[in-house]
């Protein structure tokens, strides 16, 4: 499976890699966006079967990206993992289509509950 | 309306404990050891801003060998190898990290800007018109680490004074 990983922070990207390894989902094929943007253009270019996307992003904030996806008729699985989560948010991310919600700081195991679901 | 402390400083301390278990002491051999020093030296900081609801700045600051010992951690590497561009992404990230658990406390209605960071001591850049209302001041490995908050007084009109 080819996973999108979509932050602006180079560290967080290198975070989320690193747990994806821990949690046992290193043999996926990762790629990475820098920003909104980027993440937008990368789900059509690339066309990831999985998104792991940032909040709080400039160009484009994560939930833009998804509902600019979603209008396009694209159904990439697409979730957010972010520092900030307050109840609208997650309200606002479920309505726009996201399949998960994963709080910083997280660790493998929660990478593990959510994503051996989606990932197998 | 008086200034509701939405979050005190248990609530940071738990977030910052957080912080290390997750990513900068997973091992849980060292901790952020309190000095409740307000006045501790720092000499790079990051800073998120939160407008809306509540209105004000996160700020972590910390002396630059215990950010480049966050940035190794973080990234996996020596301290010694750890660039400007490292130490950058990482103070910011947890600034990033701390602000939006902050943010998710308050009431509804905030916003929470993308992170600044100045690889300067945190006294170069008051905050102008903000008073401190909490913060998590320690010692990490015998360095110095510091969480505030800054409460804009502009947001509190009615009952400053």
């Amino acid at each position: 499976m080819k996973i999108l990983i979509a932050d602006d922070s180079r560290v967080m990207r290198q975070i989320v890699v690193r747990t994806l390894r821990q949690a046992g989902f290193g043999d996926h094929d990762l790629i990475e966006a820098a920003n909104g943007q980027e993440a937008f253009d990368m789900v059509n270019s690339e066309s990831p079967d999985l998104v792991l996307s940032d909040w709080n992003m400039p160009e484009m904030t994560g939930i833009e990206v998804l509902k600019k996806l979603r209008a396009a008729g694209n159904d990439v699985k697409f979730g957010f993992v972010t520092s900030e989560s307050t109840p609208e948010m997650k309200e606002q991310a479920d309505s726009a289509g996201a399949l998960f919600f994963i709080v910083k700081p997280f660790s493998a195991e929660r990478f593990d509950e959510v994503f051996a679901p989606i990932l197998g | 309306m008086s200034i509701e402390v939405e979050v005190n400083e248990n609530d940071l301390a738990e977030m910052v404990e957080q912080v290390w278990e997750s990513y900068l002491d997973p091992e849980g051999v060292s901790p952020l050891i309190p000095t409740y020093d307000e006045n501790q030296p720092s000499e790079v900081h990051s800073s998120v801003s939160i407008t809306g609801s509540w209105t004000g700045y996160v700020v972590y600051a910390s002396s630059v060998a215990a950010a480049r010992r966050a940035a190794g951690a973080f990234l996996a590497m020596e301290p010694d190898e750890v660039g400007d561009e490292d130490l950058s992404d990482v103070l910011g990230e947890l600034a990033n990290i701390v602000g939006g658990n902050v943010k998710a406390m308050l009431p509804p209605g905030a916003l929470l800007s993308l992170p600044q960071v100045v690889l300067a001591p945190e006294a170069t850049a008051r905050f102008p018109g903000t008073q401190r209302i909490s913060g998590v001041y320690g010692m990490w490995e015998g360095e110095p680490v510091s969480i505030s908050m800054w409460h804009s007084r502009g947001d509190n009109k009615e009952g400053a004074e």
